[in-house]
């Protein structure tokens, strides 16, 4: 894997919740929302227009799919984002690294921690008694990855475990050493390892996505307790998934217990680049997950904006 | 069953077992026999044919000879076969949708595990399907647990097992033979029905209406890794318990979606109509045979909730919100869940052509056209690609509908009722309506699922082949309902067939039935009887005109109609009664989800929705809500207990050999009226053991009537908790080195609040979205939270909410886990403030006839015996 300018922000992984200056891409398109086309809607739920009428009535085209980037997300609202997650499919479960990041959507605070996120809306009556752990998790688990596709299995890839360390979170001895990895020419420690499976979204049921689940992460390959037990059913309970924006770029709801708390991206710089012509040409990609039943219209001509 | 055992046999000698073959058939067989059709049915249609043209599977045989039995024609057996078999795809839902999107567990091995066929009726309620075998019994093709992964043995298997692991198997119903199309039918221009692959059979898993599929995603060295053998689930369903310890539920594996069981499992609509037949038990329940068992019944017995959570540890939210419904009963409104407790029966479908119909009712849906015209709008109208004059079209017209459902719901037209079937039992679900349920985590009012939407019809036809497959035969189905299948069972003739058994030749008349009666309670009774139910209930329980008409004197309730042979008198008038005058538990009459907005909207008419709340109601009560039927009496010495919730006479039990799966030992249901607390165990009355036979029935009868006509003698029946419950809101962390610590709030509901039992609906009707939404209003916005109680609960009530909420708020500053005391100083906030329905006592009401002599009481139980 080639270097990439998210590996030269090795100081940015604690302001990783705010979003200046450490994103992936440096492209005019990161700097404003995509111009694609969204349903009406309105603020309360009911308003929500039905993703099944989204996606007939606004499909996207592949042009579409590639004005999304793994920065300008951030500028859209949640129900926006949400939209155009129900016009995803799963696409083909992920092999080998790739970058992360969290983002919260316009009208989200970019200081908002995922542990007033996580009392579910009810920070003002909160007390965190297990914000620090919460919050340094999330700056940690939602960053690289590598996927062990054929395995079914991800492994966190983490930079700096200082952090970690500092609220003993980290078990480490001789008789029991971290994983490692090397990528870009730099030692990552491989923590946090989940399974990998299709299965349904929390958010959209028309077809599946690719679940990262840490649920049984007791039983997998390279556990260790601490600080693997956190991300565990005995723990927050984090369930992940994933949809593919186009090869290489994939859009993620990350979930605590079930409950919704923050997107992120996971972005392969050599996918994307490799698979881009062939994808931009046919629209067309290898699907590992149940694709449903509604028609999916494949646009080639650029869809309506509005 | 020898027979079809033998053919099997001999087909497994000549293919070797679990390869994949070619589909097992029975060329032109099929139908055996004459027609037996049961005494007192009217003339009989022309029995079906065997299908000709296509393969007839070996597990279709008994169907088409109960076709035959019955005297069904080809629509009506079309129609049976599907209410029986047909999935419409739902064993992704019960597979996959409801354990990870709405997140509750099904143990199916639990449930299903061949080595306890012989408990699960008892168990489960369920009825074994006839034709299927424990592996290794004599004359099984299957030898051994691991061939069926555990499972019965059943026809079709001997090519599904092949299958498991691997994707390409052909679904039997790809051979379903669909009926000649109606004349009349705007479509019919050509066969343009949806493949009949998509009503999606599988094959049966042993227990009648739950249907398995291979699972092509299957691994089976992985499965094997996990659970010893292949015939073993114990890895997968054991339970893991909690490091946290203490109040925490144990999990097991059922939630790890990474783990591919060997099967999907499906139902069909027969997983809770299909029954034993009141004329025809079998002699032992848990090995019936084809001629015991009837589709349309209701199975009085089910315990479909418990199915459901078999999966959940008792402790969760899950399993106390589900496992209430009594034998015979299930929340259809869990899933799609309104937030409103109300377990209501499995409606015994009888003389459904005589059931009432109601005039000019304004009904919004899609109606059959040839063309859509100059309508280009898809939201009005739609016609299906690749096809001709295959058209929809969406209008409000005055219609002449039938009311389905407890309170009249459903009222959109018969086919439309039996369409919304298949989405209580999971069909489409991805496709159409998981997306519009509530998330009972999602607390914020601006995101998606913070509330339901409506079900979208148009939506499902076009998005669902499945839901297509089903539309393009309900016709059959409806056929089937007025079938002869759906005919009365009389007592009469139930126990000519008991003597029958043991003399061929023997008769019990009419007359032989009256003086038996009238041995038992009093001579004259039955005359006596008729004239009781004429001025004391036939204004409510008869549909003829006279009754309807206020004048009930003198009517003839065993009337036939000469040209059907059904009988006249449906006894029931459909309409619908405002439940503070019947009485009886209210929680289901408060059911929501035909409301406008909600899920279900496109199911219900505008004229139902137009219906007065009861102003004797406490509860909102708006958009329809606060009715019950006046419900069909046909039979009812086969159908108690009584009520729409089976509440009114002895409970019912199975005493089930493996303790573990006794449900009514652990929820007794009677208690102290004074405290609802249990009665103590020794004061509890017995329950009454399952005995679907000829006597059992009338003996259940006669203790329901009873305890209906003496409502000062019913001891009070109310669902407890029986345990504390923990809610959470918001995650988790139990970090290995402290007890476990929140971030969210821990809500207990304790089964007990000073010195008062708590009901099991307490949990399932608390509002806790609006509770949290002024908890946190209390503290930020005050004056509009306070203008907003009072409009709801009046001024007096609406500050004292007020006070306390606030006063929560600042209890809880520091102290998360405070607000478990909070709400035991202050319970009537979860047991009134937030709760969509109060009702505690499940017995009460309908005390109709409560002052009758107790000659005429017996008079009256005597006469109903008869119909």
């Amino acid at each position: 894997m080639k270097p990439t300018p998210t590996l030269a922000r090795a100081g940015c992984v604690l302001a990783a919740f705010a979003l200046a200056g450490c994103g992936f891409f440096e492209s005019a398109e990161d700097k404003a929302a995509p111009v694609i086309s969204f349903a009406p809607y309105t603020e309360n739920y009911a308003g929500k227009p039905d993703f099944a009428y989204v996606e007939h009535r606004f499909p996207l085209s592949t042009a579409d799919l590639y004005r999304i980037t793994p920065k300008n997300l951030s500028f859209l609202d949640q129900e926006q984002v949400d939209q155009i997650y129900a016009r995803l499919t799963a696409g083909p479960i992920p092999d080998g690294p790739f970058e992360g990041d969290l983002f919260f959507p316009r009208g989200g605070s970019g200081k908002l921690r995922l542990s007033e996120i996580a009392g579910g809306g009810l920070k003002s009556l909160l007390v965190n008694v297990a914000g620090a752990k919460l919050d340094l998790i999330g700056e940690t688990l939602w960053k690289g990855k590598v996927f062990y596709r054929d395995q079914r299995l991800l492994r966190n890839r983490i930079e700096d475990l200082d952090a970690l360390k500092k609220l003993g979170l980290v078990e480490d001895s001789a008789a029991n050493p971290l994983q490692k990895t090397r990528v870009d020419g730099k030692d990552q420690w491989l923590l946090f390892p989940a399974k990998l499976y299709c299965g349904q979204s929390l958010l959209d049921g028309r077809r599946e996505s690719i679940i990262i689940d840490y649920a049984f992460t007791d039983e997998l390959p390279g556990y260790r307790r601490m600080p693997d037990i956190m991300a565990g059913r005995d723990g927050f309970a984090i369930r992940d998934e994933i949809r593919m924006v186009y090869p290489g770029f994939y859009l993620g709801r990350a979930y605590l217990d079930r409950a919704f708390v923050v997107n992120f991206v996971l972005y392969n710089k050599d996918i994307a680049e490799r698979a881009k012509d062939e994808f931009l040409k046919t629209g067309k990609v290898q699907q590992d997950c149940w694709t449903g039943t509604q028609q999916r219209l494949v646009v080639m001509a650029p869809a309506r904006t509005g | 069953m020898k027979r079809v055992l033998a053919v099997v046999a001999l087909l497994v000698a000549v293919f070797v077992a679990a390869i994949p073959i070619a589909a097992t058939t029975l060329p032109g067989a099929g139908t055996t026999g004459a027609a037996d059709t049961a005494a007192g049915a009217p003339v009989a249609t022309p029995a079906a044919t065997p299908p000709t043209a296509k393969v007839v599977h070996q597990q279709d045989a008994p169907y088409y000879e109960a076709c035959a039995r019955e005297g069904l024609n080809e629509s009506e057996c079309a129609g049976r076969l599907i209410w029986f078999k047909a999935t419409a795809g739902n064993e992704r839902f019960h597979t996959y949708v409801f354990q990870q999107r709405v997140g509750v567990l099904i143990d199916w091995f639990r449930v299903l595990r061949a080595d306890q066929r012989g408990d699960r009726f008892r168990a489960w309620g369920i009825i074994n399907d006839p034709a299927c075998c424990v592996p290794g019994s004599k004359n099984c093709p299957a030898k051994s647990l691991d061939e069926t992964y555990g499972l019965d043995w059943c026809p079709g298997d001997e090519e599904l097992l092949g299958y498991v692991g691997r994707s390409g198997y052909p679904d039997p119903a790809c051979d379903f033979r669909d009926a000649p199309l109606k004349e009349g039918d705007p479509h019919a221009s050509s066969d343009q029905r949806q493949s009949a692959c998509d009503l999606r059979f599988g094959t049966s898993t042993g227990a009648l209406g739950i249907r398995k599929f291979p699972n092509p995603r299957f691994d089976k060295a992985a499965w094997v890794k996990l659970n010893g053998k292949a015939g073993s689930w114990e890895g997968y369903n054991r339970p893991i318990a909690a490091a946290g310890g203490g109040s925490e539920a144990a999990r097991s594996h059922l939630q790890d979606g990474g783990i591919e069981p060997p099967f999907l499992i499906g139902t069909s609509c027969g997983s809770c109509h299909i029954a034993f037949d009141p004329l025809n038990p079998p002699a032992d329940p848990a090995n019936p045979k084809w001629e015991n068992i009837k589709g349309l019944v209701g199975n009085q017995y089910t315990r479909i909730s418990e199915i459901m959570v078999s999966g959940m540890a008792s402790n969760t939210l899950e399993w106390q919100m589900f496992a209430h419904a009594r034998p015979g009963a299930s929340d259809t409104s869990a899933i799609p869940t309104d937030q409103v407790n109300n377990p209501g029966t499995i409606n015994a479908l009888i003389n459904i052509a005589k059931r009432p119909t109601f005039a000019d009712e304004d009904v919004i849906k899609w109606r059959k056209v040839a063309s859509c015209g100059d309508d280009k709008d898809e939201t009005s109208c739609w016609c299906e690609p690749g096809r001709n004059g295959k058209c929809w079209k969406k209008s409000l017209q005055k219609e002449t509908v039938h009311h389905i459902l407890k309170g009249g719901e459903d009222s959109i037209g018969a086919l439309e009722a039996i369409q919304r079937v298949y989405f209580n039992i999971g069909s489409c679900s991805e496709q159409c309506w998981v997306n519009h349920l509530t998330d009972l985590r999602q607390l914020d009012p601006q995101q998606r699922n913070f509330g339901q939407t409506p079900f979208d019809i148009g939506q499902c036809r076009r998005d669902c082949p499945h839901f297509r497959a089903i539309e393009d035969r309900l016709v059959n189905i409806l056929d089937f309902f007025m079938s002869a299948e759906a005919h009365v069972t009389d007592l009469r003739v139930a126990r000519e067939n008991v003597r029958r058994a043991a003399m061929p030749a023997a008769a019990y008349t009419e007359q032989d039935l009256i003086a038996d009666l009238e041995k038992e309670f009093g001579a004259g009774a039955v005359a006596r009887g008729s004239e009781v139910f004429a001025s004391t209930c036939a204004r409510c329980h008869s549909s003829q005109p006279e009754a309807l008409a206020g004048q009930t004197a003198g009517l003839d309730f065993h009337k036939l109609d000469l040209r059907t042979g059904l009988r006249e008198d449906w006894l029931g008038n459909d309409r619908a009664t405002p439940v503070s005058e019947v009485g009886t538990f209210r929680c289901r009459a408060l059911h929501s989800n035909h409301m406008a907005g909600h899920v279900w909207q496109e199911y219900g008419s505008e004229t139902l929705r137009a219906r007065p709340p009861d102003p004797n109601v406490k509860e909102p009560g708006d958009g329809g809500r606060g009715y019950y039927r006046n419900v069909s009496l046909l039979n009812l010495w086969a159908h108690a207990p009584f009520l729409h919730n089976n509440a009114m006479g002895p409970e019912l039990c199975g005493k089930p050999k493996n303790a573990e799966n006794d449900f009514y030992a652990k929820r007794p249901r009677y208690v102290d009226g004074s405290n609802v607390k249990l009665l103590p165990a020794d004061q509890q009355p017995a329950c009454f053991e399952y005995d679907p036979s000829v006597e059992g029935r009338f003996r259940l009868y006669k203790a329901s009537m009873e305890e209906l006509l003496n409502p000062a003698q019913r001891i009070p029946k109310v669902t407890l908790l029986n345990e504390d419950v923990t809610l959470r809101i918001g995650p988790r962390l139990w970090d290995g080195t402290d007890k476990e610590k929140l971030l969210g709030f821990e809500l207990t509901i304790p089964s007990e609040i000073d010195g008062r039992g708590v009901t099991a609906g307490t949990i399932g009707n608390f509002q806790h979205k609006q509770f949290i939404v002024d908890l946190v209003r209390a503290k930020t916005d005050a004056k509009a939270l306070e203008g907003s109680l009072a409009e709801r609960f009046g001024a007096e009530t609406g500050t004292r909410v007020l006070q306390d909420l606030q006063a929560i708020a600042g209890e809880l500053v520091g102290k998360p886990n405070a607000l478990v005391e909070a709400l035991k100083a202050r319970p009537y906030l979860i047991k009134q403030i937030y709760s969509s329905c109060t009702a505690e006592v499940e017995n009460e009401g309908h005390r109709f006839g409560e002052d009758l002599p107790e000659s005429d009481k017996k008079a009256l139980i005597a006469f109903l015996a008869t119909l």
